[in-house]
């Protein structure tokens, strides 16, 4: 299944590129997220439970960042499995400067937009029954990752930024 | 004593209900789920999440420590039991070792990976969530085309280019014939693959008597006594010793027409843990581990001369085996070959099969097994014939069938038609749509913009499966009939229905023959330990070879009878029929009931006969029956939504004499049903992974009650030699005739748009799309 | 196709429900018909399950003369089967709409058992209620032991299965407008072949008055993640005559700026596209029953 689109955060790019290299922060902001490890260079091991509706799947997989090159791209390998099935999700995430529209931020207009492309493999169960909604929850899982970065990236700012 | 009601009415050609329907409909049949055995455990499989990985390792201790947990096996422990058997030979066949748990690797969703018993059902659930299986995930490949690229992944290591056999046949001079001929005509077609979804899963109990020694399996199978042949031989006991029992089947299709690794894998566990144990397929495994049917890429051309006169036809055919061969999976497209010039005169035809292996649960027969995808090939290239040659693709049709005069007709493929009228049921169903002026509709209707089509299929199918020598396992069928002493009918059937209903339409046989009453018949069938042996019910065969093994026994036991009555009545010119026998002379007459009291009693006997009324016939039938017919489906595409509605959907089949035209007609409707799921809605669908991604009912679109057309049938009878009884078979008829005539209504809808083929399923999609672009895929 | 185990209660009132859920980890069963597949699947595995289906109280369907609309509102207990709502005299003569929409909800058996609590909690992109709810301004009213509230239904329904609501929360109820007569009313679905869920499905609410269009309610269901409302659609035709033309050029609109979803029966530019000429009919449909 093919995943694309971008999500605009109101951080300059140094900072999202940051922010996403962070295993705190990863952590925190991938749904579900229950451990993340850092197991090498640019690796990590992670324990994933997540819950959407009544749904819930505990996972457990790694992380893989390569063909870094900040702040502008890097390329996400995300991989996975549980009792329900097993997941690969691999893309390729640019960051471009962009200007904020919506949303407060304490940069003012400045921000960044993340744009990403890829691939997701999905297989066991969740492969063979869950097609009708695997595009509407991996962007659902997509969005409030973003959401949650843009949320962790205000509060770091402010961190920062208050003395 | 005479308890037998005589009868006068003749009952065949009635449209009687079926005997079996009231345990059917009130709930109170007996499937394999409804066995229930003092001390029974239940087992449930883990089977692979990937389409091709490695077992790295497996850990089984946490299941085995659950409370309630008896064993679990896995490949390693089944060593002895034999593989899974294919009954299909072909030249240079490659036939990979199919055991019945995967040992170091897997081969597609599904695969049985090891067995959990437990002491119910849940518990043996939960058990193969705690083993621990480490699996390496390698590459895998679900489209047979991509798995002929070179460098595509090798299911199977030792086999890297993935093909499992390769299969030529020719008749006339194909070549000459392309080369002389005046318009060439080529498309590629696809069946795709289809998931048999019968109501009832499989499900296996196994009950292993050690004392004894003798195991008893009760499956739900179409083939009993195979089954019991081939599972005896895989666990290495006595056949004698073994006995299958049928309950009730829910719905076989052909998919219950094979032998499982559950089969065996439950006998295995049986004789291990010394307990009955039962198993019964979930729907999810019914997706992922029964065989699919159909996955044709097909590549026709078709030679022809500007008139219309057809001349030669070739075919190279890719069929998606699967990852290994089941029962007769590699027979399959075989018959789609001979099948290949459906009714039509060519003399010249030439086929290529290639056998390809995928990541995929194997196809098998499917209702129609091998004739559906053949006729769905060759009905749309007379369509396309049609547009190129700017014909009527009714006209066309009728031009190249062979004349009345011809049978029986030897086809370019080596097949001898026994009888036939082609143009007979292709005229009825004209008739019934009133052809001319229905093209007169459809043009005004296009002229007001809508999207209406008329298409039309003929089909012949070889059904009555089949003369021993060209079957995998024998081809006769067998009845006994009993007359007990109370004059009461026992009949006795190799065949194994499961829905055809020939406990009704067997008893209809039987009660003309005997002139006895259909209430006083039992038909039995499904218990090894009870019937003779047999071949079972798949291929149209049941009424057409069991049928007359039926009517032979019968005549035997008849003649026995009026033995018993010369005898009785003290005369040599005696009558029997109605009943009873009668004397010519003195009019006296005598019941069977009584001459089945005196024969058991056996005071006296008539000379050389021995006592009691028992006949059994094995009856190998001279040739395969060929019924034809023709369908005409009416449609209409909304341009809006690509959304097709049939509004008229007409079959006309000649399966010569009908017992029973309810039985008949709801034969027809099943298999129009079916047809119709593959034409419009059903695809079973592997991504690049080897995932199937339509595992369920919720994507898995199958055709409902409710949206289903009305199906106006008619029938033409063209008397055949082939048999006694002058039946052919009507079980695949439906399905045979119908996508075809489906397809080429909705391209006719849509050919002023350019739109030459469509690919099935017709899904709404597909046709937005096609009207949309004017017609450009 | 067998569950894991797990804890069954069937309280017999509301209270008592709301206290088992407060106790966490529990899930709510009212018709089952996404939870039971889910649990069979082995998808859902919840320790306890607690059944609602004893509770006389959410089955209740009655009218409020004063309650959350002006023109009063009829008010749907959570545990109201689809086809109570499609068969209720009731709901069939004060919102119409909503039992056409209940109606073509998957099949028999589904609308015999499925509830509207239920669909309208499990906020399935695709079900068929979302789209009327939408076009309806629905509310869901809220309770947890220690109190209620009330949300309008775009609130509710926060994303693809997710919702408002809290972990100690039922939805004791929907409530819709008894509808202002002369109203004219339509639900138009795309059914997917196989399970019948809507690839699209539009449902809208007009009125008319002086020969000019007064009032467009229009939900959208099966395009997006969540049901919406295509307001621009509503602004686009209030105020014509309501012609053809106007029509297509309102309904031209209706997939516009969503992010559309594809899944194996439908791309979604397909869907995008069917969403427009469903809008079409719906509207057309809806405006030959207003008067």
């Amino acid at each position: 299944m093919k995943v694309g689109g971008s999500y605009t955060l109101p951080l300059l790019r140094q900072r999202a590129h940051e922010l996403l290299q962070d295993p705190a922060i990863l952590a925190r902001c991938m749904p579900g997220c229950e451990d993340l490890k850092k197991i090498g260079p640019d690796e990590y091991e992670m324990q994933m439970k997540v819950v959407v509706s009544a749904v819930q799947g505990l996972f457990a997989g790694k992380v893989r960042i390569t063909d870094q090159k900040p702040p502008e791209s890097f390329r996400l390998i995300v991989e996975g499995s549980g009792k329900v099935g097993f997941m690969k999700g691999d893309g390729l995430l640019t960051l471009v400067p962009a200007t904020v529209t919506t949303g407060v931020s304490i940069l003012g207009s400045e921000g960044t937009e993340v744009r990403y492309e890829g691939d997701v493999q999905v297989g066991g169960t969740l492969a063979g029954v869950g097609q009708r909604l695997l595009d509407s929850t991996a962007k659902m899982i997509i969005r409030k990752f973003f959401e949650k970065l843009a949320e962790a990236g205000a509060e770091t700012e402010q961190a920062a930024i208050v003395p | 004593m005479a308890t037998t009601i005589t009868k006068t009415e003749t009952l065949v050609g009635k449209r009687i209900r079926r005997k079996e329907d009231p345990r059917l409909i009130t709930g109170t049949a007996t499937y394999v789920d409804d066995i229930q055995m003092p001390g029974m455990h239940h087992a449930c499989i883990l089977r692979s999440p990937h389409g091709a990985a490695r077992i790295r390792s497996i850990n089984i201790k946490p299941a085995i420590n659950q409370a309630g947990v008896v064993a679990v096996f896995i490949g390693k422990d089944i060593e002895a039991v034999g593989p899974v058997p294919c009954g299909a030979s072909l030249p240079g066949l490659r036939v990979p070792a199919h055991s019945i748990l995967a040992k170091d690797r897997v081969y597609y969703v599904g695969h049985p990976v090891a067995v959990a018993v437990a002491t119910d059902r849940y518990i043996a659930r939960d058990a193969i969530d705690l083993i621990e299986v480490d699996y390496e995930p390698l590459q895998a490949v679900s489209d047979p085309e991509k798995a002929l690229e070179p460098g595509a992944p090798a299911v199977h290591p030792e086999w890297p280019d993935n093909t499992a056999f390769t299969f030529h046949q020719e008749g006339g001079e194909p070549e000459k014939a392309f080369k002389e001929a005046e318009v060439v005509v080529k498309q590629r077609i696809t069946s795709q693959r289809l998931v048999p979804t019968s109501i009832e899963t499989r499900g296996v109990v196994a009950d292993y008597r050690s004392a004894e020694k003798n195991l008893t399996l009760y499956s739900s199978t179409q083939i009993p006594h195979l089954l019991r042949t081939l599972v005896a031989q895989m666990l290495g006991l006595a056949e004698n010793r073994m006995r299958v029992i049928t309950p009730e089947v829910g719905g076989g299709f052909g998919s219950k027409l094979n032998v499982y690794a559950e089969e065996a894998l439950m006998g295995f566990v049986a004789m291990k843990i010394g307990k009955p144990v039962k198993w019964i397929e979930s729907r999810r495994e019914n997706f992922l581990c029964t065989i699919h049917g159909r996955g044709h890429v097909d590549y026709y051309e078709i030679a022809a001369r500007r008139d219309g006169t057809v001349l030669g036809l070739r075919l190279k055919l890719i069929q998606d085996l699967g990852a290994y061969h089941q029962l007769l999976t590699p027979a399959i497209p075989t018959l789609s070959v001979l099948m290949m010039p459906g009714l039509y005169k060519f003399r010249n035809v030439i086929a290529d099969i290639v056998g390809v292996f995928t990541n995929c649960v194997p196809t098998d027969a499917y209702r129609g097994a091998g004739r559906p995808e053949a006729t769905h090939g060759i009905e749309r290239m007379m369509d396309l014939l049609a547009l190129e040659l700017k014909m009527d693709p009714a006209e066309l049709r009728l031009k190249n069938f062979p004349g009345k005069g011809e049978f029986p007709y030897l086809t370019a493929t080596g097949l001898s038609y026994d009888s036939g009228d082609y143009a007979a049921p292709l005229k009825k169903a004209l008739d019934m749509v009133d052809y001319h002026k229905l093209r007169n509709a459809q043009r005004d209707a296009k002229a007001k913009g809508r999207l209406m089509g008329i298409g039309i299929s003929t089909y012949g199918e070889i059904c009555a499966f089949g003369p021993s020598p060209a079957t995998p396992a024998g081809g006769w069928e067998s009845a006994t009939v009993k007359i007990e002493p109370s004059g009461k009918v026992t009949v006795l059937t190799g065949t194994s229905p499961h829905g055809q209903g020939e406990e009704t339409t067997f008893a209809q046989i039987a009660a003309d023959e005997l002139g006895v009453s259909m209430d006083d018949i039992i038909v039995l069938h499904g218990d090894t330990s009870i019937v003779q042996y047999g071949i079972g019910t798949f291929g149209s065969r049941s009424t057409a070879v069991g049928g007359p093994a039926l009517y032979y026994a019968l005549q035997d036991l008849k003649a026995k009878i009026k033995k018993f009555g010369e005898m009785l009545l003290e005369s040599d010119d005696v009558t029997c029929s109605g009943g009873q026998c009668i004397c010519n002379k003195t009019g006296k007459t005598i019941e069977f009931a009584q001459i089945a009291a005196a024969s058991y009693r056996a005071m006296k006997l008539p000379p050389n006969t021995e006592p009691g009324l028992m006949a059994t016939h094995f009856w190998e039938p001279p040739n395969f029956a060929f019924p034809f017919g023709a369908h005409i489906v009416v449609s209409e595409v909304d341009r809006d939504t690509g959304q097709v509605e049939i509004q008229r959907y007409v079959a006309v089949d000649d399966c010569v004499n009908i017992i029973n035209p309810l039985l008949v007609d709801g034969q027809i409707h099943g298999g129009v049903a079916q047809g119709l799921g593959q034409a419009l809605c059903e695809q079973a669908v592997y991504d690049e992974n080897a995932q199937l991604i339509t595992g369920e009912l919720m994507d898995y679109a199958l055709p409902k009650a409710s949206t289903m057309p009305y199906i106006e049938t008619g029938h033409t009878i063209t008397p055949s030699p082939v048999n006694p009884l002058g039946v052919k078979g009507v079980g695949e008829a439906g399905t045979i005739g119908c996508s075809p005539a489906v397809v080429n209504s909705v391209v006719d809808a849509l050919s002023h748009l350019g739109v030459r083929h469509i690919d099935m399923p017709l899904t709404s999609e597909k046709l937005w799309k096609l009207v949309r672009q004017g017609g450009q895929a | 196709m067998i569950p894991q185990n797990f804890e069954y209660s069937a309280p017999t009132s509301l209270k008592e429900a709301l206290a088992l859920i407060a106790k966490g980890d529990a899930k709510v069963l009212a018709g089952g018909m996404s939870l039971i597949p889910l649990m069979k699947l082995r998808l859902a595995a919840p320790e306890h399950v607690v059944d609602l289906s004893r509770i006389a109280d959410l089955k209740s369907v009655h009218e409020d003369g004063k309650g959350e609309f002006p023109g009063g509102a009829l008010h749907l207990g959570a545990l109201a089967t689809h086809f109570e709502i499609e068969s209720s005299a009731l709901v069939r003569s004060k919102c119409p709409l909503l039992a056409e929409v209940a109606s073509n909800i998957g099949d028999v058996q589904v609308r015999n058992v499925g509830t509207i609590g239920g669909s309208t909690a499990h906020a399935d992109p695709a079900a068929d209620y979302p789209a009327g709810l939408m076009a309806l301004e629905a509310k869901v009213h809220l309770t947890t032991a220690k109190g209620e509230r009330t949300l309008p239904i775009d609130q509710f329904i926060v994303d693809a299965l997710s919702t408002a609501l809290k972990p100690n929360e039922l939805v004791r109820e929907i409530i819709v407008p008894v509808e202002t007569r002369g109203t004219g009313f339509s639900y138009q679905k795309l059914a997917q072949p196989a399970s019948g869920f809507a690839v699209v499905g539009v449902a809208a609410r007009v009125r008319k008055s002086a020969g000019k269009v007064t009032f467009v309610r229009v939900g959208v269901t099966g395009l997006a993640g969540k049901a919406f409302r295509a307001t621009r659609v509503e602004k686009l035709l209030e105020g014509t005559s309501g012609s053809a033309a106007d029509i297509q050029k309102a309904a031209a609109q209706a997939a516009e700026g969503v992010d559309a979803n594809t899944d194996l029966h439908a791309s979604a530019d397909y869907r995008r596209q069917m969403t427009k000429v469903f809008t079409a009919r719906a509207l057309t449909q809806a405006l030959s029953r207003a008067d």
